[in-house]
């Protein structure tokens, strides 16, 4: 366990800050497992995470975070949230995602933080840009991606499940977060799945993503603490927990999808 | 023609000739092809093969009627339809369509009119064709001369084309949450969907929509000439709405107005989006409702009681259903019951003798034990079966089985969605937990993160029930929450055991 000495803040033990961006708009596919299980996983070792809600009309204050999530949403509710985050909050997430803040963005979220998504009909919306990334969507004739996926991630797979109509490609130098193994991932075309910029990991996957690969989850937190207590910190070395029922969901996962 | 289609694995062909193949000599004297014969030779093709698959014992194929003969037919469910002498009632929404149409059909008969309904599972399209196919003559008429009234339950996507078939005289709306995201899409556009297909309403048809799910309400707009039956719950004790939100994000289905999309305000919220809703931007609210409930009393999983307020007055009643979701299902039963003039205490009678449906907090006795099956399907059907549990106070024995077959979504994140703390209230140090299903190990996980220990994790649905009725002392009860094909599992295993009725038996096809 860390051992649990006063930080800067006065609490007793490490503490970090997740800014959850749009859970009121945001949070159609299973997004609050994402929560549940970082929360959980700082909480069962002794690390106190406070989940901030960023609301429509909020002003993004890197310093107030030391993480950021955003999930997927109906597309309606995408329109008003593309308007808010360029207009309330992309300096701000811009600023974040330079200084090396673990950020999350999935689905819905993953688009917004592109370049642009441009729908079957209407107007190309404009995103964040922190992905060298585009998403086009052909219509509703086009057959949506849905279904289980898996992942090559690191030395290491991601599994989770995928539903998106939008299909998203990435520019010459872009980095994904992995290769698809099984499933669709960005395009359906080309194997790749999600991107990553320095610390800002896009991806299609929920499922939801981080209860079944808590090796990602556990990334993020470590990325977090060593960003915010020094990369050689005690409070930044994470304790090892039991994940034999994470593995087992999965592994699961892979053998039913042929991949292992 | 030739028909090919797959009843399981099992490969089907039927070979029907048309008319005008027939050799000539054996088709002397007979009437021109018309719309008779072509509906008449749907009628027979359609039971023959229904006939044939049970033969089989092919199981299940309770829509293969209606694909039949609708392959012969394309207008043969507009045909048989209209032949209704009483006309049909059309139930559709996302949660409580297979308890409202069973409540309905109770008040019906009641009020001494025949009853068709289609069978369990059979709510698609097709189904609806069945459930009029095995009604009907080799003539292609109607048996008894149509002298029924029919209550479908219809899958909510395929409620716009059971609309253009069918031309029903009551339209009910129960509720519109998330449901299976990966089949039936957005709520946004499910509701879309729904107005689109209620606009061809007829006038003299009766919309009768859920006043307290804005998202229903607003259905109303679709067709303005349509009359329109709202009802809803007027109060609610405290005591029936704790356990909401489990200090995580809350997860509402429609936060916004239908009319003008402006944020919604609430005097009071149920669960999820259902309340008490005024929209501050446009002034459209709650609109208020001809049939109420209030003063509810929960009693256990045994059932619930209230004040019934309609229009032609006001009683005492109760439902042997738990939850207060079913005051729902009972009041749009009550509504039904006042569009075609049932009297009041006939209502109320039928109500109360109703007895669950199929999976819907379904007792079924096994040996000196019994089992109590509550099925739930998604998010707000997951925390309202954990919020009726919890009135009850610990349960001893409990099985949750999820599934992830298209019939029950294949994405199974919703469980992340759901409450699932709630059942921190349900379970105890002593309680026996059993986790099964095709992805047994996500809910395992899923019961992790809400720290709760399963005893007990097993995919298999007939070994894992094995398991949890041999944790289940003599004159105890295990309580069974299965997503929608680990409920047939489950019901399956206890047929096969000699326990439950077939539930194609179960209901009542040809009365």
């Amino acid at each position: 366990m860390l051992a649990h000495n006063q930080t800067a803040d006065g609490n007793a033990g490490p503490a970090l800050r997740l800014g959850h961006l749009y859970p009121d708009q945001l949070n159609v596919y299973g997004d609050r497992g994402n929560i549940i299980t970082l929360r959980q996983r700082c909480r069962w070792r002794g690390i106190m995470l406070d989940v901030l809600p960023l609301q429509l009309g909020d002003e993004l204050v890197p310093e107030r975070y030391d993480m950021l999530f955003i999930g997927g949403g109906q597309d309606r509710e995408q329109d008003e949230v593309a308007r808010d985050l360029r207009e309330k909050k992309s300096a701000g997430l811009r600023a974040a995602v330079e200084a090396d803040m673990p950020v999350l963005a999935v689905c819905g979220g993953y688009q917004l933080l592109a370049r642009y998504y441009r729908p079957a009909v209407g107007p190309e919306l404009p995103g964040a840009a922190i992905f060298d990334a585009w998403t086009v969507h052909s219509g509703k004739e086009v057959a949506r991606c849905v279904g289980n996926v898996a992942l090559s991630w690191r030395e290491s797979t991601l599994v989770g499940f995928e539903n998106h109509g939008g299909r998203t490609f990435l520019a010459p130098g872009a980095e994904p977060l992995g290769r698809v193994l099984a499933g669709h991932g960005n395009n359906s075309e080309d194997h790749l799945e999600g991107c990553v910029y320095r610390n800002t990991f896009g991806t299609y996957l929920h499922g939801s993503l981080l209860p079944k690969n808590p090796h990602f989850a556990d990334y993020l937190i470590q990325l977090a603490l060593q960003r915010r207590y020094g990369i050689d910190s005690v409070e930044a070395t994470l304790a090892p927990l039991d994940d034999s029922a994470e593995w087992q969901a999965h592994r699961a996962m892979l053998q039913r999808l042929g991949v292992s | 023609m030739r028909l090919t289609f797959a009843v399981g694995r099992i490969p089907i062909e039927i070979v029907v000739m048309p008319i005008h193949q027939v050799p000539h000599s054996r088709r002397q004297n007979r009437p021109p092809i018309g719309r008779r014969a072509r509906s008449a030779a749907a009628v027979v093709a359609g039971r023959a093969s229904g006939a044939l698959a049970r033969r089989l014992r092919l199981g299940g194929g309770t829509s293969l009627p209606g694909l039949v003969a609708n392959r012969l037919d394309p207008e043969i469910t507009a045909y048989l339809g209209a032949q209704l002498r009483h006309g049909c009632v059309v139930v559709t929404g996302t949660n409580g369509k297979t308890t409202s149409s069973g409540l309905i059909a109770s008040v019906l008969r009641a009020a001494r009119l025949r009853v068709w309904r289609n069978r369990e599972g059979a709510n698609l399209a097709r189904g609806i064709t069945a459930s009029l196919v095995i009604r009907a003559l080799p003539t292609g008429n109607l048996r008894r001369g149509g002298n029924a009234v029919a209550v479908f339950e219809v899958d909510e996507a395929s409620f716009p084309q059971v609309m253009r078939e069918l031309r029903p005289r009551a339209v009910v709306v129960t509720n519109l949450f998330r449901d299976q995201l990966d089949r039936y899409g957005e709520v946004d556009t499910v509701a879309e969907r729904w107005r689109n297909a209620l606009a061809d309403l007829s006038t003299t048809a009766t919309l009768i929509l859920n006043a307290d799910d804005p998202a229903v309400a607003a259905l109303a707009d679709a067709d303005p000439l349509v009359n329109t039956i709202y009802y809803g719950v007027d109060e609610a004790p405290a005591a029936l709405l704790e356990g909401t939100a489990a200090g995580e994000i809350e997860v509402v289905d429609t936060r916004t107005c239908p009319r003008c999309h402006g944020p919604l305000t609430y005097s009071v919220r149920f669960y999820s989006h259902v309340g008490h809703w005024a929209c501050p931007s446009c002034g459209f609210a709650r609109p208020t409702p001809a049939v109420r409930a209030r003063e509810l009393v929960a009693d256990g999983l045994d059932g619930m009681s209230f004040l019934l307020e309609t229009p032609s007055g006001a009683q005492e009643a109760h439902i042997g259903l738990p939850g207060f979701y079913n005051v729902y299902n009972a009041l749009a039963a009550a509504a039904v019951g006042l569009a075609l003039n049932a009297p009041l205490a006939t209502t109320i009678t039928a109500l109360g003798s109703f007895k669950p449906a199929f999976g819907r907090a379904e007792r079924i006795a096994v040996g000196e034990r019994a089992v109590r099956l509550l099925l739930a399907k998604n998010p707000t059907g997951m925390n309202e079966t954990l919020r009726a549990l919890a009135t009850g106070g610990r349960i001893g024995h409990i099985m949750l089985a999820l599934n992830d077959y298209p019939a029950d979504g294949e994405d199974v994140s919703w469980i992340w969605d759901a409450d699932i703390e709630r059942l921190r209230a349900i379970v105890g140090p002593d309680t026996q937990l059993t986790v099964s299903g095709v992805r047994a190990y996500d809910l395992a996980l899923r019961l992790k993160y809400a720290e709760i220990a399963p005893q007990h994790v097993e995919p298999e649905i007939p070994k894992a029930l094995a398991h949890a009725l041999a944790q289940t002392p003599a004159g105890d009860t295990l309580v069974i929450i299965p997503t929608y094909t680990a409920l047939l599992a489950v019901r399956g295993e206890l047929e096969r055991q000699g326990y439950a009725p077939h539930y194609w038996e179960q209901r009542d096809v040809g009365a």
